[in-house]
């Protein structure tokens, strides 16, 4: 009876537009005040120890990078990049829009950024290229839901926080999932496109490609950074997120200028003449590939040092090399092509040296931070709440009364995972992905263990169905958004989400009942998950 | 806005702003310390976390101001306007509720006058019981030279990283009060955010229109 009232309470609250975070900690704070006699004084301090999860920590890490991330040229070299590679295939643009969507995904944990970053360029280039702007709408909605599924993603950090789960194991588990889930995207435009006969873009040959690479390369080696870093042991993904959030910054401010003191100075200027170029990039590789060759030797021979004396070769290698087979340069304009990228580099070190700390403080840089900083007091509000509600159902022994219940009832994993299935798309129409989680993960986790489900494949369901949450009406976080960026109207934009809603939930299915799709990765990189409960 | 207004403003993204991005430095400084220099600082993974609690507590009634928070809003959408403007009323009344029933629940119990009498105690009475206590942190340790010139003990007490929750709620209920004040003269409609994207789409408004 008392425990009707904590739902009641909740869901009374919630329909009657109080904030979520609110209705929550209200009924969990009511229903303590009216029917326990705990002291008020552990639950407010629940508040505190809430973010003192260590896990959770690594969110505003997170959203930081994500901010620094979305500012606009990052968005725009990755779409380059994506038509280079993909865009000659019928239907391309569409194709290398999703294709964006999951590279920007790896670099952002937010769907609607995905969608903003991502859609305001790619859907503008489809209809210049004669795609309907239904149809271009509905592509980019949908890729923009793989923002939450491909790492790094906020809401598997939730998950696994909540279940103690690997943030890592999380992480990798996604890889899999999200690239189908693309192709899965990918291979439904090909066949409309053959059925509708939608453009293809001209081949661009491999050097827009190489180049278009390059210049993305930057961006994405906060991937590399992300993932390698967690799986290598380098450091805990909640340093990780940290590093990311400064790689970003750092990359955002000084490399791709779109933001702060820097932005429209170029790296190099029309007077430095026709062979700055050729010395740059020289410079550039040489280095390059010098870190990523000693990285790889430092890692497979486990030596002492990270350099040695094959990092010297293969500098010095690159820089001879490159000039002279790639460039087009004479070996007696050797010295000058370096000369000239020595001069390109120095002055831009001195620009970045001189304006290091004026960016840090630039107002670019602090509207960032404080957009970020709203974005995560909002969703931690949500989560603190959840965990002090959760906290109270588990008080209850309600999660025990539930499983008991369906162990009786004659779920097995089949039934149990289409019920979880049809909780989560009932529930991600009204609730936030985040505090939803929260509070469905104590209720699923235990009965999914008795009915020896695998945690992580439990995770990824989760965030699968999160994922179809958010372009499914009524409360569509990306349809809102997208019809926001077109001004297409609510409905509009759900019919032309429509048929690739229906490719994601072909999906979910094929991620309910093939586990392997999701626990591979981690089983294979880590070993087998060890719950301790 | 008056000019206090903006020096408000300014003041509380200014701090939430520093905070998270003292957050990151002191988290990635730990990192360059452990593989640069072979050290750490062992308050710092403490610091990092009781700053992560003063930027939720203290940036929920920031939260409230600028009408950050979500809800539902579907359902009081189809409601008339008259009991729309109830509901956003009760919204912020609620919030109020949660913001001093956390503060202190002693005048709960007595006054519904339960059985039991409810729960006692609060998020005051919780700082007010440890300022008395010589407890302090377990690893966040004053520096060296506030402890010389103050004569303060070595560890931070325990009390002080606390004391954001009670001041945090306390500001949660004056915004709340100010939103239900705002929503009753009309000048503000509800404190909810109807989804999380409303200013990036507010930002991005129809740049696709044709």
């Amino acid at each position: 009876m008392e425990t009707a009232f904590l739902f009641i309470f909740v869901f009374g609250f919630l329909f009657l537009g109080v904030p979520i975070a609110i209705s929550l900690g209200l009924s969990a704070v009511l229903y303590i005040a009216l029917f326990s006699h705990d002291s008020m004084s552990s639950v407010a301090v629940q508040l505190f120890n809430a973010s003192q999860n260590f896990t959770l920590l690594a969110i505003p890490f997170f959203i930081l990078a994500s901010s620094f991330m979305s500012t606009g040229g990052v968005a725009r070299r990755i779409i380059r990049f994506s038509i280079a590679t993909v865009g000659s295939i019928r239907g391309g643009l569409a194709i290398a829009g999703v294709f964006a969507c999951m590279l920007f995904a790896a670099l952002s944990g937010s769907s609607p950024a995905t969608v903003v970053a991502i859609g305001t360029i790619a859907i503008a280039g489809m209809r210049q290229a004669g795609y309907t702007k239904e149809f271009a709408a509905g592509v980019i909605a949908n890729a923009g839901t793989l923002g939450i599924l491909i790492p790094p993603s906020i809401v598997m950090v939730v998950y696994a926080a909540a279940t103690n789960v690997s943030v890592g194991r999380m992480f990798l588990a996604g890889v899999i999932p999200g690239l189908i889930a693309g192709l899965m995207l990918m291979v439904a435009i090909y066949v409309m496109a053959r059925v509708k006969n939608l453009p293809a873009q001209p081949w661009p040959g491999f050097k827009e490609i190489w180049g278009a690479l390059s210049e993305a390369a930057v961006g994405l080696f906060l991937m590399v950074i992300i993932l390698g870093g967690i799986y290598l042991g380098i450091f805990t993904p909640t340093e990780a997120a940290a590093v990311a959030a400064v790689y970003a910054c750092l990359i955002a401010l000084f490399v791709y200028r779109d933001m702060g003191p820097l932005s429209g100075i170029g790296w190099i200027e029309d007077e430095d003449g026709p062979l700055a170029l050729t010395g740059f990039k020289a410079i550039t590789y040489a280095v390059v590939a010098m870190l990523t060759w000693s990285g790889i030797a430092a890692l497979v021979t486990e030596r002492d040092g990270v350099f040695g004396i094959d990092s010297a070769i293969v500098l010095v290698a690159a820089l001879i090399g490159y000039p002279l087979l790639r460039g087009g340069v004479s070996a007696a304009e050797l010295p000058g092509t370096y000369a000239v990228g020595g001069k390109v580099w120095g002055r831009n070190l001195g620009i970045i040296g001189l304006k290091f700390l004026p960016a840090l403080f630039h107002r670019d840089t602090k509207k960032v931070l404080t957009d970020s900083a709203k974005t995560t007091i909002m969703l931690m509000f949500i989560i603190v709440n959840a965990l002090l509600f959760a906290h109270t159902l588990t008080a209850e022994q309600i999660p025990q009364v539930i499983t008991d219940w369906m162990v009786e009832a004659g779920f097995n994993w089949f039934t149990f995972l289409l019920a979880v299935n049809i909780l989560l798309l009932i529930g991600g129409q009204f609730m936030e992905p985040s505090g939803l989680l929260l509070i469905v993960a104590p209720v699923v986790f235990p009965i999914g263990l008795e009915l020896g489900v695998d945690p992580i494949h439990l995770g990824i369901l989760m965030v699968v169905n999160m994922e179809i949450g958010m372009i499914t009406p009524p409360i569509g976080l990306n349809l809102f958004v997208t019809s926001g960026i077109t001004g297409m109207s609510l409905v509009q934009v759900v019919k032309a989400a429509a048929p690739f809603v229906l490719v994601l939930l072909l999906f979910l299915i094929l991620v309910t009942y093939v586990p392997a799709l999701s626990t591979f990765l981690p089983y294979m990189l880590m070993g087998p998950e060890i719950i301790t409960q | 806005m008056s000019r206090v207004g903006r020096f408000v403003d300014s003041l509380e993204e200014n701090i939430i702003a520093f905070i998270l991005a003292l957050m990151t430095l002191v988290t990635f400084s730990q990192v360059v310390a452990r593989y640069g220099f072979n050290s750490g600082w062992g308050g710092a993974l403490e610091l990092t976390r009781v700053l992560f609690a003063w930027l939720i507590l203290f940036g929920m009634s920031y939260g409230i101001k600028i009408g950050a928070h979500l809800g539902v809003d579907a359902v009081i959408n189809l409601l008339p306007r008259p009991l729309f403007r109830l509901a956003a009323l009760l919204g912020a009344a609620l919030t109020v509720l949660y913001a001093v029933l956390l503060f202190d629940a002693t005048w709960f119990g007595g006054m519904l006058a339960l059985e039991n009498k409810g729960s006692t105690g609060g998020a005051y009475a919780y700082v007010a019981k440890f300022y008395k206590l010589p407890i302090g942190m377990e690893d966040l340790k004053w520096p060296v030279f506030i402890q010389e010139w103050f004569g303060v003990k070595e560890r931070v007490p325990r009390w002080m990283p606390y004391v954001i929750l009670p001041i945090g709620l306390v500001l949660l209920a004056f915004r709340a009060a100010q939103a239900f004040v705002l929503i009753l003269i009309g000048k503000k409609d509800a404190i909810i955010a109807a989804h999380e994207a409303e200013e990036l789409v507010a930002e991005n408004k129809d740049v696709l229109k044709d």
